[in-house]
């Protein structure tokens, strides 16, 4: 009976665009200095994680603050959706249980409001990026790519969290904490070096370090994964997608009646 | 004969009543060999069946739990029947009680939009309509007014005008003639009027049962999950009035 996915999407894209904006909106308070907070945020997280890691540890990544607000922004992207979808259906719930519309919808512009804002993260960057005289590579065309998969990550967790969060109410505190502990295995400050090798192929099987390094190659020169790492990666992430979403549908069927 | 708008066959619809439900991961991992947990089924529906054509508008009434709402749910896809299939012949307004959706920190106009978006329409569309549902509502001067200043007459007024400029195929209309003054409900009565000679289908339930008896072509009486009665309106009230003094 219900359309495909996409096709979803296509027609609903109204209602995921304003329902985006109008969380980004209750974000930042309608306000300027909302607004600005939502950059400061990460750049005083920048600030420390950059005089912790170069004047403690001596850090001897190149163009190190460039390298570690990238990380900054793709970590945050991800860390960001996932925690604003999962509580995406229960914080509807009045709407949920009184209309019906495909309730991925809900879900999928939690994930987007991350990515706009990650959006005005970028616009930072490329000032960032000036300042220190860091010219990308031609390989930066590619970036919109890497940011799909990403895209398609964060919702596939999204998909599983939000359901989840609905019949199970602690979801969300708990996702919280693993979420910080991915903060530590994701080479967010640090290099994927560090790690003997044994270590650091199992490390991979966490998608977002593939996409950290292969987002970080395409702007800032360093080294491309190899090709076994970026195809693991697409796999991995894939897998969590289609998963992601068929318990979402799974969880759906009784979900109005859990709310 | 016309045609048909809604179909049901055999639906069946249960909810679970958990016996002591702790919702979360935490209970579910200390209690795993706890013997209380589990749940009971409550069947809320059992095995209804009906047909209504385009152009009818029918009426249903039945004691409170008796599962009109539950009813009226799943024929708008909020929940999904656990037996029995749903046959919809035309877009379906998705409200269940009207002014759903609606946000007090936004103005009436921001309203209007965003739930024309909800309901599937694109931003330029219910623009345009926007105009025709504050006339119908008269509340001109109000318009960009936000809703949380808006006494609940008016409220219920704007709600009222949004669900019916849509202009669906098919509405589902959960008690709702309680709204506005003499004058705005005889406004509403015609509009329905007018929605059933254009050939399209309500369903409307309500415990005000003379406008049930004066707008409904037919009406279904439920207790206990099943249709027990399915008549013309005056069949079908005298019936359900019997029932209460019954239990009464």
């Amino acid at each position: 009976m219900e359309e495909n996915l996409l096709k979803t999407i296509w027609k609903r894209r109204s209602m995921i665009w304003v329902f985006a904006v109008n969380d980004l909106k209750l974000r930042y308070k309608n306000s300027i200095l909302g607004f600005l907070w939502s950059f400061l945020e990460p750049l005083l997280l920048l600030g420390v994680m950059y005089i912790v890691f170069t004047t403690l540890f001596h850090n001897a990544i190149e163009n190190y603050p460039v390298y570690l607000l990238l990380g900054i922004i793709i970590w945050n992207t991800f860390s960001r959706g996932t925690n604003m979808a999962t509580n995406s259906l229960l914080g509807r719930a009045g709407l949920i249980q009184k209309m019906y519309f495909r309730r991925e919808i809900l879900v999928i512009s939690s994930v987007l409001t991350s990515f706009i804002m990650m959006a005005f993260e970028f616009g930072a960057f490329a000032v960032f990026m000036i300042i220190f005289g860091v010219t990308p590579t031609v390989l930066v065309v590619l970036l919109p790519l890497v940011l799909v998969m990403l895209f398609t990550l964060t919702l596939g967790v999204s998909f599983f969290l939000s359901s989840l969060n609905v019949y199970y109410r602690d979801v969300q505190y708990i996702w919280t904490v693993v979420v910080q502990v991915g903060f530590f295995i994701t080479p967010v400050f640090y290099k994927l070096d560090v790690f003997p090798s044994s270590i650091k192929s199992f490390l991979h099987l966490n998608p977002m370090v593939g996409v950290m390094e292969i987002s970080r190659a395409l702007v800032i020169h360093t080294q491309m994964p190899g090709l076994h790492t970026i195809l693991a990666t697409l796999a991995i992430s894939g897998i969590v997608f289609i998963c992601g979403y068929a318990i979402f549908r799974k969880l759906n069927y009784r979900l109005v009646e859990e709310l | 004969m016309s045609e048909t708008a809604i179909k049901l066959e055999n639906v069946e619809k249960s909810f679970r009543i958990f016996k002591e439900k702790k919702q979360s991961i935490f209970h579910l991992l200390t209690s795993f060999n706890d013997t209380t947990r589990g749940y009971e089924k409550l069947k809320i529906l059992d095995n209804i069946s009906f047909e209504v054509k385009k152009g009818e508008m029918v009426g249903i009434i039945g004691r409170n739990g008796s599962g009109k709402t539950t009813l009226l749910k799943l024929i708008a896809g909020v929940l999904h029947p656990d037996k029995g299939i749903i046959v919809r012949n035309g877009e379906i307004t998705p409200f269940l009680e009207i002014g759903t959706g609606f946000n007090g920190e936004l103005s009436a106009r921001e309203n209007i939009i965003m739930y024309g978006i909800i309901l599937g329409f694109s931003k330029g569309v219910i623009k345009n309509k926007v105009e025709d549902i504050i006339k119908y509502a008269e509340l001109e001067k109000f318009i960009d007014t936000k809703l949380k200043h808006f006494s609940s007459g008016m409220y219920a007024r704007l709600a009222f005008a949004t669900a019916v400029q849509v202009d669906p195929e098919i509405m589902l209309i959960d008690e709702v003639l309680s709204v506005g003054d003499a004058a705005f409900q005889k406004k509403s009565f015609d509009t329905f009027k007018e929605f059933i000679q254009r050939k399209k289908t309500i369903l409307f339930i309500s415990h005000d049962l003379n406008s049930v008896r004066n707008l409904c072509n037919s009406v279904m009486v439920i207790d206990k999950g099943k249709i027990v009665c399915n008549d013309k309106p005056d069949i079908a009230i005298e019936y359900y009035q019997n029932l209460l003094n019954q239990t009464a």
